[in-house]
């Protein structure tokens, strides 16, 4: 997926001031760390403004980067992953006092808490309910714990191994193929009446 | 548990091959042997049913397409700044005056009044409403703001991102990117101004001020619906004075 050496030659350009090499940087993986914010945290103001704070600290960061300790998306993974619990603490609060309002985001597959697929009866066209199956699936991952979510996120919207996981989650990987599981088991039940409709 | 025959697996087994099953790594009799236990047995039956389900509608979901302005917006935010140094603090509000210069270097003819009028410690204005304020003396001076393709920056926009909380009103004005938009902006003013340039068209202006004038909608929740009143009317008493200020000067 990514190559070791073009990277680490980017990052070297990078570092002695090559801002094309920079860019080529913010090109390869702004759209994969914008996915994860988004998934994350749910709306897609909140991952643009994210995305963008993980770049900011990346590129004052860049030095710190040891290729012999991680590969870089794993070490770009864990400053995202790190940026999000921040966030997740500090917006906490809101979320407790109005949680129906999560804000209508401009992709395709999300809508309102108070649309939930619960409350849906099922789309007769295939195509409308492979939407709304993935509206609902998105904000099910909002209702689940971010140990959960996070977990679930890196492992089936990411790709990542368990190994990496461990790394960015700086836990066993025996925590992480539980915390895995939980999630999916949990996200299950929330859309128990959706999964039987589709699978 | 399920001790079909003395080939079967127990419980225990059947948790430690799980993730290989799940991952797709398992085959042959052990995949048999796997799927048996799964049937029989009333715990795990269901638990790997769950976990499939989980698992298989949390890879249906797709990847999302990106805002197409958001590689700018960082390589904006990043261009200021000097690779691996150490993060310091007060970043934002350290860059902030810094740009406002070399802005007021760039649209000093057109809108020195405006900057003259921002620094003012008795209007104590903040970097945002500042933004506010530029943009809306720009739509004054003619600018066709819906030419911006690549940010929504139509007086409905703003007013909409405007009419947030104030903590998140805050958090949005000191977002760097706006300085990237300003540029965009002050761009098209120059755009706008050097050639040719058409008359602004009245129907347009009519748009422009309707939409700066009127209340802005209950877009969303009401949650924060008792703070719209506030926001706005502050606004709009601010935006009279700028546009005012800049009208008589430009
Ligand atoms: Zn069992």
């Amino acid at each position: 997926m990514e190559d070791v050496q073009v990277v680490a030659a980017l990052i070297r350009r990078c570092i002695a001031g090559d801002a094309a090499a920079w860019e080529e940087i913010v090109r390869r993986y702004h759209r994969r760390i914008y996915n994860l914010c988004y998934r994350f945290a749910g709306s897609g103001e909140d991952a643009q403004d994210l995305t963008q704070e993980v770049f900011i600290k990346m590129y004052k960061t860049l030095n710190t980067y040891d290729d012999e300790r991680a590969a870089f998306m794993t070490w770009i993974t864990s400053i995202t992953r790190n940026l999000l619990v921040d966030h997740f603490r500090k917006t906490k609060h809101d979320r407790m006092t109005d949680s129906l309002d999560v804000p209508v985001s401009e992709h395709e597959d999300a809508m309102p808490l108070s649309h939930r697929m619960e409350d849906h009866s099922p789309a007769p066209d295939a195509r409308l309910q492979s939407r709304e199956t993935g509206e609902s699936v998105h904000h099910a991952l909002q209702k689940l714990s971010p140990e959960l979510r996070e977990a679930v996120i890196l492992r089936d919207l990411q790709d990542m191994d368990y190994r990496e996981i461990a790394t960015v989650l700086r836990v066993p990987e025996g925590t992480v193929k539980s915390r895995i599981n939980r999630g999916r088991a949990e996200l299950a039940r929330l859309l128990e009446r959706t999964y039987k409709q589709v699978m | 548990m399920s001790g079909e025959t003395n080939k079967a697996i127990e419980c225990s087994e059947f948790d430690r091959l799980l993730m290989e099953a799940l991952d797709g790594a398992l085959s042959g009799d052990k995949l048999k042997r796997f799927h048996a236990h799964a049937r029989a047995c009333s715990a795990c039956g269901p638990l790997f049913a769950e976990i499939d389900a989980g698992r298989r509608l949390l890879r249906s979901l797709n990847e999302v397409e990106p805002p197409a302005h958001l590689v700018n917006n960082i390589l904006a935010a990043t261009a200021g700044l000097d690779t691996a140094r150490l993060e310091l603090p007060g970043r934002t509000v350290a860059l902030q005056p810094a740009w406002l210069d070399r802005l007021e270097n760039w649209v000093a003819p057109v809108l020195a009044p405006v900057f003259a009028l921002v620094r003012q410690p008795r209007f104590a204005m903040s970097f945002g409403m500042a933004f506010f304020s530029l943009s809306m003396a720009l739509n004054l001076a003619g600018v066709r703001l819906g030419d911006v393709h690549h940010v929504d920056l139509r007086p409905s926009a703003l007013v909409r991102q405007y009419h947030m909380t104030a903590g998140r009103v805050v958090k949005y004005y000191e977002n760097i990117r706006f300085v990237y938009e300003i540029e965009s902006r002050v761009r098209d003013l120059k755009r706008a101004t050097t050639p040719a340039e058409p008359a602004p068209r009245p129907e347009h202006q009519r748009k422009d001020n309707n939409t700066s004038q009127h209340e802005p909608k209950p877009e969303r929740n009401s949650s924060w619906g008792d703070n719209q009143p506030m926001l706005a009317s502050g606004r709009q008493d601010r935006l009279v004075t700028i546009a005012c200020a800049s009208r008589r000067l430009v």
